[in-house]
């Protein structure tokens, strides 16, 4: 497998007039070709931040990409010219925003807004873009997909809009898609149809997906790895498999405990995570979970925890997991 | 290329066309305007009164300007049907020119705001930053300067033909539109559809022109369509004082200043062009009304 995405030490700040945000602070982390990765964490972690940095859509001012590479097929993203990251947005790497709802523009029809994208980046006609757009219509499970194409965003239900804005981001068969929490708008009984389908319209063009999501229900059945962040930072990563069976962090053990569960018996509690994220203007010097975390150490306080790899290609950023404990194991078995 | 995709109903073969009737947001909008009966009625007396202006050399008997000493100050009668003024003119013939007047007026003064005011509020919102600020300022030092004292200085500098009192009365008013488009294209900035386009590969000036601009549209025809009476008024109240259209061209306002001199002989002359002026403003704020219902997003569905 080659990489695809590379983003190396990436830090994003947002000036504001309380002070400086550190948004995302130092992360890094790789996508394969074809692969389906997923950014896992809770509201305001910069999950978001970072996946926008990667297509340099965060707005400036206030935002500012501090540090870091974006490296994407061999080219180093932040150092390309505004006109030629129009080109490659949209065509090479393209978004599934979250809200269906109001991603897009309700004056045009949808035919419009699938066409345009077809016309600026692959130079069809319209004739050709018109038929192509029928096809995705088709293909993201549309009916009647010729007729539909005239219809402006508000004849078509939040499912059928998100399966719009599926086809849209697939239209120019990008290498790499971002879904920014593609479901959490839609009906939970739409939210597994909408995956699955981009699942596998992503496996059919062999287009590497990266899924952001709160829900590990999500994770767990989509994605092949893993990275969980926190605070501007990635706690874990690992495969998919390793990080739901063998949590290396306190916090994916605290993530992982407060979801609720088909197989436990039912009047088991939820485990929530005492506390709240940390303020990103002034964010702990050491580890930036300590103030929440159970097993925490004087040591964790102090300076920033590097990844370090406990199995193979199971990295945590735990100070207690590096010196071999695994005390939250206990109690996720127990529940 | 995209027989990697498969099809989602693959008995599907033949095109189908779905017999649900296709609505645009325009078209929506102008249902939505026919059911409004005052808006209908405005709209309705606008039109009647264009038509009536542009082809009323066709049906009128008598010139605006032709003077006929053997019937001055005549009341209304089936000759004169409105009366004649102190020059025997007849008050109908010069009312229906007027009205060419007054609806030029409203037409091409906010053709000069529109062209003045939309680039500017559409630049300063898309732009942003300095840009954004020095343009606002000067809109600010433009909005602060008194009116009345600005289209005098103006006419005063471009003479005194009509197209210059567009020019005047235009230059003052582009203001308002031009904080209006400003603050639309800021707001409509804001909602996802254009981070969407922009995530699509969208430029600046394309995400402006094609999502920004046309999703402002709808307040900003209604601000012109509310301003239009005010040009209206406005020319007739500078004809009133003796800086608007120059005699002989019949302006309400004019006649209005020349019917006061004889108001007690022939209270007609005052009060025939008062209720056009009247009528014709109420019509537009009527038309106004509901166009701002037709195209509030709110009712949208």
């Amino acid at each position: 497998m080659t990489k695809l995405l590379e983003v190396k030490n990436l830090v994003t700040h947002f000036v504001t007039q309380d002070g400086i945000v550190q948004a995302v602070n130092g992360v890094s982390f790789e996508v394969n070709q074809g692969e389906i990765v997923a950014l896992v964490g809770e509201s305001g972690c910069g999950k978001t931040v970072s996946s926008l940095s990667v297509l340099q859509l965060i707005p400036q001012p206030p935002g500012k990409i501090v540090d870091g590479k974006v490296i994407f097929a061999g080219m180093d993203l932040l150092k390309k010219s505004k006109e030629e990251m129009q080109k490659i947005r949209g065509s090479r790497i393209s978004m599934i925003f979250q809200e269906p709802m109001t991603s897009l523009n309700p004056v045009l029809t949808i035919g419009r807004q699938l066409t345009e994208g077809l016309q600026f980046h692959l130079k069809l006609d319209k004739k050709e873009a018109t038929r192509q757009a029928v096809e995705l219509l088709k293909s993201v499970g549309i009916p009647h997909a010729e007729g539909r194409l005239n219809d402006y965003p508000h004849h078509f239900s939040g499912g059928m809009r998100q399966r719009v804005m599926i086809a849209m981001a697939l239209a120019c068969e990008p290498q790499l898609v971002i879904a920014d929490e593609p479901t959490t708008a839609v009906d939970v009984t739409i939210q597994a149809q909408l995956l699955d389908l981009i699942r596998n319209l992503t496996l059919r063009l062999n287009t590497a997906l990266i899924i952001i999501t709160h829900n590990l229900g999500v994770v767990a059945r989509y994605a092949q790895r893993v990275y969980v962040m926190y605070a501007g930072q990635i706690m874990e990563q690992g495969t998919a498999i390793d990080v739901y069976h063998n949590p290396l962090h306190p916090y994916t053990a605290g993530l992982l405990g407060s979801v609720p569960r088909l197989d436990e018996p039912r009047r088991t509690r939820l485990q929530p995570i005492d506390g709240q994220p940390p303020d990103l203007i002034a964010p702990p010097q050491g580890c930036p979970f300590a103030p929440r975390c159970v097993y925490v150490k004087p040591e964790c306080k102090l300076k920033r925890l590097p990844l370090v790899e406990i199995n193979s290609g199971h990295f945590t950023a735990c100070l207690v997991a590096q010196e071999g404990a695994l005390p939250w194991k206990k109690i996720l078995s127990l529940k | 290329m995209f027989n990697l995709f498969y099809r989602a109903k693959k008995e599907v073969t033949e095109p189908e066309t779905s017999s649900r009737q296709h609505h645009t947001l325009w078209g929506d909008a102008w249902v939505r305007l026919r059911r409004n009966k005052l808006a209908v009625l405005g709209g309705s007396i606008i039109l009647l009164l264009a038509l009536a202006a542009i082809f009323a050399p066709l049906y009128l008997k008598y010139d605006f300007a032709t003077q006929n000493y053997d019937a001055i100050l005549v009341g209304p009668s089936t000759e004169h049907l409105l009366g004649t003024d102190e020059l025997g003119r007849d008050v109908f013939s010069r009312l229906i020119y007027g009205a060419r007047t007054s609806l030029a007026v409203g037409l091409f003064t906010q053709l000069v705001v529109l062209m003045v005011g939309l680039p500017i509020g559409a630049i300063a919102a898309a732009a942003g930053g300095r840009v954004d600020n020095l343009l606002m300022r000067f809109v600010d030092i433009m909005y602060a300067f008194p009116d009345i004292l600005l289209i005098i200085l103006l006419r005063a500098i471009f003479g005194g033909s009509i197209f210059m009192i567009f020019l005047a009365i235009g230059l003052v008013a582009w203001v308002g539109i031009a904080r209006l488009v400003r603050g639309q294209i800021l707001s409509v900035k804001q909602r996802d559809f254009v981070a969407a386009a922009r995530a699509m590969g969208g430029s600046g000036a394309y995400v402006t022109l094609r999502h920004l601009l046309p999703n402002s549209l709808g307040p900003i025809i209604v601000a012109i369509t509310f301003n239009i009476p005010r040009a209206i008024f406005a020319e007739a109240a500078l004809s009133y004082i003796g800086i608007g259209v120059r005699p002989p061209t019949p302006s309400w306002g004019t006649m209005i200043a020349d019917g006061n001199n004889v108001i007690y002989a022939a209270p007609y002359l005052v009060i025939f062009p008062a209720i056009a002026i009247a009528i014709l403003m109420l019509s537009f704020t009527f038309l106004g009304d509901g166009l701002r219902d037709a195209l509030d997003p709110r009712l949208r569905r």
